[in-house]
């Protein structure tokens, strides 16, 4: 379980997380959603410690971080690394032993050749590979859908709610309503820095469409398209 | 176009200030190591301008890296573009051809300026799609990147080993030995992105302890085919040849604790002065090596604690 109290962040003077309390429970899969720049990545990375932050931050583990894999949006890779590489790094963090990487390479990558050379979907998938391979309990995955092909989608939705079924905790950030409806348990908006509304499963259908008037509104008639 | 010059310019000054370099001292100072090294190399050799327009190719080059210029090229119709890399690629050149005046070397000069001019109808990629194999697949990174980065410096140190060895010179067999350790030394001079640190579950002390083990062992694995092959042929220098093996462990350690001194930002020129006063002076890497340490082990604290 992670809990999060009071949890307040600053970018010198601009706030962009905002008092947010949440728990994230064990078995359970959860969705954030809100627009770009509301807050999402800049919370991920508090849970994960990757920030300094106001408040407080309680899990059932000592070190948190070390039981978490996290997948970031735009995942880094380095010039000359393989993708075979790029997994035996993450797991040798951890001191994960691997054997037979290529057997467990279920998006069928070419990891021997080097991974910045990718494109942008298999990075993603490459970068999903390596932090499942840690064996870590905890997931942030922060728009994994994102580039990602159709089949692949299907593959990373199967994935999460056998997650689910492992009784491991994942947290997701994505644009794709559909796959968060499919899997999640409760979803939380976020708008400028603050959790607007939680919505449990059987509000799903209605908060896509409360998403739609909220978020749409009368914008693109602004443009005054002819 | 001259938006695009001044906002290179922008840039230039923008990497001067993050390098912690005020940018008054900056250009004084860049123009004067410029000419003090350019100087250096007309002194010590009569083939200077080769190797002065070779480098200066190599420098320009970069600037015919695809992605960029793809990029330039959807923005700038072709005119524009020619235009322009003609011109960028003339100013990265200019104080190549300004010190080859000065030295009136008027011909060559001439020649390097429409060699440049010639590159610019080519892009160069710097991404070749073979993988290099390594002997460092168990524990990449630093290691397995350097080297695939600097393969072509192994031969030739090993090479010059065999040279130092058959014309009975010590000395070439060590520069051998010092041009893989300098080799090495620049796998450090980059910081990883802060992912990669958070990944461990390591404390800072245990994390450092690791890097620098890693790199010691990984450099004598490269160095091994020299250290055997002076120490079996120049058996009476082995004192002198052990206490430089010492030097680069110690040279090693210090460049594995000044990367990670300023995580997650680069090293800046605090570091960087420092590790040049080692240089002139080693015996101050007993105190600089506990230095860096405390500053690392403070700053991954921020992400591994």
């Amino acid at each position: 379980m992670i809990k999060i109290e009071e949890l307040s962040k600053f970018y010198g003077k601009k706030q962009v997380l905002n008092t947010i309390n949440l728990e994230f429970k064990k078995g359970k899969i959860y969705g954030i959603v809100g627009e770009n720049g509301a807050g999402k990545t800049t919370l991920f990375r508090c849970i994960s410690g990757l920030e300094n932050y106001k408040g407080n931050i309680s899990s059932d583990y000592t070190k948190l971080k070390d039981h978490l894999g996290l997948l970031l949006t735009e995942p880094y890779f380095f010039s000359k690394i393989t993708g075979k590489e790029y997994i035996q790094l993450l797991a040798n963090a951890r001191q994960t032993e691997l054997t037979n990487i290529e057997d467990k390479n279920i998006f069928d990558l070419p990891l021997n050749q080097y991974a910045s050379t990718y494109s942008t979907g298999m990075k993603k998938k490459l970068a999903l590979t390596a932090i499942l391979l840690q064996e870590n309990n905890i997931f942030i995955l922060d728009e994994p859908f994102n580039g990602v092909d159709i089949q692949s989608n299907l593959i990373i939705t199967d994935l999460i709610k056998r997650f689910k079924k492992l009784e491991k905790t994942v947290i997701i950030s994505s644009h794709i309503f559909s796959t968060l409806a499919e899997t999640c348990d409760e979803i939380y908006l976020m708008k400028n820095g603050e959790i607007i509304k939680k919505v449990d499963q059987a509000d799903f259908n209605n908060l896509e469409k409360e998403m739609k008037k909220f978020t749409i509104g009368n914008r693109i008639d602004k443009l005054e398209l002819k | 176009m001259k938006e695009y010059f001044q906002l290179q310019f922008k840039m230039l000054n923008r990497k001067m200030i993050d390098f912690g370099m005020p940018l008054l001292i900056g250009y004084i100072l860049l123009p004067f190591i410029f000419i003090l090294l350019s100087n250096y190399l007309f002194e010590k050799t009569e083939f200077a301008n080769y190797a002065y327009g070779l480098l200066a190719i190599s420098f320009v080059s970069k600037l015919s890296e695809p992605k960029r210029n793809d990029f330039l090229k959807s923005i700038f119709n072709k005119d524009k573009y020619r235009k322009l890399r003609i011109t960028e690629n003339l100013i990265y050149c200019l104080p190549f051809t300004l010190y080859l005046i000065y030295q009136k070397q008027f011909i060559f000069s001439t020649i390097l300026n429409l060699c440049i001019i010639f590159i610019t109808l080519f892009n160069f990629s710097t991404n070749l799609n073979v993988t290099i194999p390594t002997p460092f697949n168990k524990k990449p990174f630093e290691f397995t990147v350097g080297f695939r980065k600097t393969f072509f410096i192994f031969p030739i140190a090993y090479f010059l080993t065999y040279i130092s060895v058959s014309v009975g010179n010590f000395n070439l067999g060590v520069f051998s030995m010092l041009l893989i350790g300098l080799t090495c030394f620049s796998y450090y001079s980059k910081i990883e992105n802060e992912y990669f640190v958070w990944n461990y579950n390591l404390s800072s002390k245990d994390f450092l302890i690791e890097k620098t083990k890693t790199c010691l062992i990984y450099f004598t694995i490269l160095s091994l085919p020299v250290i055997i092959t002076l120490s079996i042929s120049f058996f009476k220098e082995i004192d002198i040849l052990i206490i430089f093996i010492l030097l680069c462990y110690a040279y090693l350690t210090a460049i594995v604790l000044a990367k990670y001194s300023s995580f997650p930002n680069e090293m800046n020129i605090s570091q960087g002065i420092l590790i040049a006063i080692s240089f002139m002076f080693p015996p101050i890497l007993l105190v600089f090596i506990p230095l860096f340490y405390s500053q690392s082990v403070k700053k991954l604290n921020t992400v591994l604690q």
